[in-house]
């Protein structure tokens, strides 16, 4: 039936029929499921169930995957603590000096806690239930806070361990580690941005920005800080033995499920109704995720039949494009994606059909892999389906719009950064080159 | 009886998922503490392979039933009345008709394995139908649940996977955390 199509042909009616079933509805995974059957009814005669059933097994069966339910797991337990508290009135007293003060607390939290956490809701939420009527309280710019917090809850997706980059590891088939590794460097330069335009933003606008609280002594800045330790013992310990190569990924992601639980046992929050619910809730959103990733396998498999992939590869070189102008579409591409998806699923779908293509243009996949997670932590900020925003709407009583005006900044300081991890690809590549030197 | 059996169902197959989570962590907690004094755990990559596929695929029916397998709401959330149910309808037919023909799948492959008497490649020869069990019957639990939601639905009730929206600031963070990203 191919010959009578053509290779444009089928791929019409495969993007027509996924757009079709997505937008009705039709559950993600079951939607790839059924784009990838047309693909091989299309175009060939191997039979379907078969191959449906042994290439989703051979792609979940799979000991790289482990790493994904011990780091929400992981995630899971810490939310349940009292870590967002003690977030707050340890960073206060450091940051008190700059200029935008306390702002500040909602990007350095976000940070650390990110690095604990591979869920941009959960950094956003666990950072905003005490920052945000802290901040209001004490009389600093809403419209700041509420953007600097919806901004800085993506850091939960770049600064590893993340969620979405395992996804992307699998389904591009790419070491964990070194994307964890290569997200860490951008996610500090996101960092950087975010906290210099909240000091220029400041410096701008003194009227805006309550007065300096009173210095207390380095005694009790130490003491309050003190809290925060276990935290960051956590942290530096799964770094430490990401990059100096101790521990697989999924090693670590069980040390740091064996370091949340003594977290939340030490702080009191660990009973057998949270241990349970949090278990519960990992399996649920493991099981989502799976099901979403069994699609992709199969409709990857299924799409190699029909030779759309190649044709699209060949079809990028013989533009020439430069690397520029390619990395220019796709980043208008899934700013749109974005705004219509959510961002497992826009992982996915790239996978399927945009990674032949970037490979054949010579980008580095474990780079890719960084481009697109903060393509992804754009999408947490866009209406109408970015889900910081739908957190922080309901946090703060503000209307949808109130909160995505905002969160716009903030949107263009995440385009900045990809233009500058573009120029300078050695800013994601430097650790996972330094760790494993090829 | 029917409703009581197949909802306890879906629930203890959620619980064995579960089981299977705290499986991997124990397993490579075992393999990584084991290597600093030198105890290997036989196949324990395989283990915690199949442990992940079981974990996956158990879960499943659970999950469609919490209403957490994510959709798209672009159009569904503007459909009310009976434009929404036909759709509705529709979806689950589409989900029932997908996931029935993959379990079925599933369980030939699984079968394949036992007739076969296909050996795991790896330190253990455990015969491969094992670790294939719990995907062949976590599929075919989803293919029961999603019947019988789609059973549900046409005797003219709304769907059960179906969350209202959420009311407090708590439920909201929730829902948000369950989309993954």
């Amino acid at each position: 039936m191919v010959a009578e199509l053509g290779l444009v042909g089928v791929a019409a009616i495969l993007l027509g029929l996924l757009l079709g079933l997505l937008a009705f509805g039709v559950w993600i995974g079951v939607a790839l499921i059924l784009v990838g059957c047309a693909a091989m009814l299309l175009v060939t005669d191997v039979p379907l169930g078969p191959v449906m059933a042994t290439t989703v097994w051979a792609s979940s069966a799979s000991w790289t995957l482990t790493a994904l339910p011990l780091f929400i797991w992981m995630g899971e337990i810490l939310f349940r603590t009292r870590l967002s508290e003690q977030m707050f009135l340890g960073l206060a007293p450091w940051l008190n000096w700059l200029p935008g003060r306390l702002m500040h607390v909602n990007v350095v939290g976000c940070g650390i806690f990110a690095a604990v956490s591979g869920s941009s809701a959960a950094t956003c939420a666990t950072i905003g239930k005490i920052a945000l009527p802290e901040l209001k309280k004490r009389g600093y710019d809403d419209s700041m806070s509420l953007g600097s917090l919806a901004g800085s809850g993506t850091l939960g997706l770049l600064i590893p361990p993340s969620i979405p980059m395992v996804v992307y590891a699998v389904a591009a088939n790419v070491s964990v580690i070194q994307v964890f590794l290569a997200g860490f460097l951008p996610g500090l330069l996101v960092m950087g941005l975010y906290s210099g335009y909240i000091i220029v933003w400041s410096l701008l606008n003194p009227a805006k920005t309550p007065p300096r609280e009173p210095t207390t002594s380095l005694a009790h800045k130490l003491r309050q800080s003190a809290r925060l330790l276990p935290c960051l013992l956590l942290i530096v310990g799964i770094f430490a033995a990401l990059i100096l190569g101790l521990a697989t990924a999924t090693e670590c992601a069980a040390w740091g499920v064996t370091g949340a639980l003594l977290l939340a046992w030490g702080s009191g929050t660990l009973t057998r109704d949270t241990f349970v619910q949090s278990l519960l809730s990992a399996t649920r959103l493991t099981g989502m995720i799976m099901l979403i990733l069994a699609g992709a396998a199969f409709t990857t498999a299924a799409m190699a039949f029909t030779g759309i992939p190649a044709a699209l590869a060949t079809w990028v070189e013989a533009q020439q494009l430069s690397p520029y102008v390619l990395i220019a579409a796709l980043t208008v591409m899934y700013i749109i994606l974005g705004c219509l998806i959510d961002g497992i699923s826009m992982i996915v779908l790239t996978t399927v059909v945009v990674l032949p293509m970037v490979k054949q243009a010579g980008f580095d996949l474990i780079w890719f892999g960084v481009y697109l997670i903060i393509l992804v932590e754009m999408a947490q900020i866009t209406p109408p389906v970015g889900f910081n925003l739908f957190v922080l709407q309901n946090m703060s009583g503000r209307d949808s719009f109130t909160v995505a005006r905002a969160a716009m900044p903030f949107f263009f300081l995440l385009v900045v950064a990809v233009a500058i991890i573009t120029i300078f690809p050695q800013i994601a590549l430097t650790l996972p080159r330094l760790a494993f030197p090829e | 009886m029917i409703r009581t059996f197949l909802d306890g169902l879906y629930l203890l197959a959620g619980y064995l998922a579960g089981g299977f989570l705290i499986a991997i962590f124990l397993l490579m907690m075992a393999l990584s503490l084991g290597r600093e004094v030198g105890l290997n755990v036989p196949a324990g990559d395989d283990f915690a392979a199949w442990s992940m596929a079981a974990l996956a695929f158990l879960g499943l029916a659970y999950t469609f039933r919490s209403g957490e397998i994510i959709r798209v709401g672009l159009v569904l959330d503007h459909l009310h009345g009976a434009v929404r149910r036909v759709v509705e309808i529709l979806c689950l037919l589409l989900g029932a008709g997908t996931i029935a023909f993959f379990a079925w799948h599933a369980v030939a492959m699984t079968y394949d394995s036992f007739r076969f008497n296909d050996m795991a490649q790896g330190v253990l020869a455990v015969p491969l139908w094992i670790p294939q069990l719990g995907y062949a019957v976590g599929l075919t639990i989803l293919a029961i649940a999603f019947v019988d939601e789609l059973v549900h639905v046409l005797r003219g009730y709304p769907p059960r996977y179906e969350k209202p929206p959420p009311k407090t600031p708590e439920e909201v963070i929730e829902r948000a955390i369950e989309s993954g990203v």
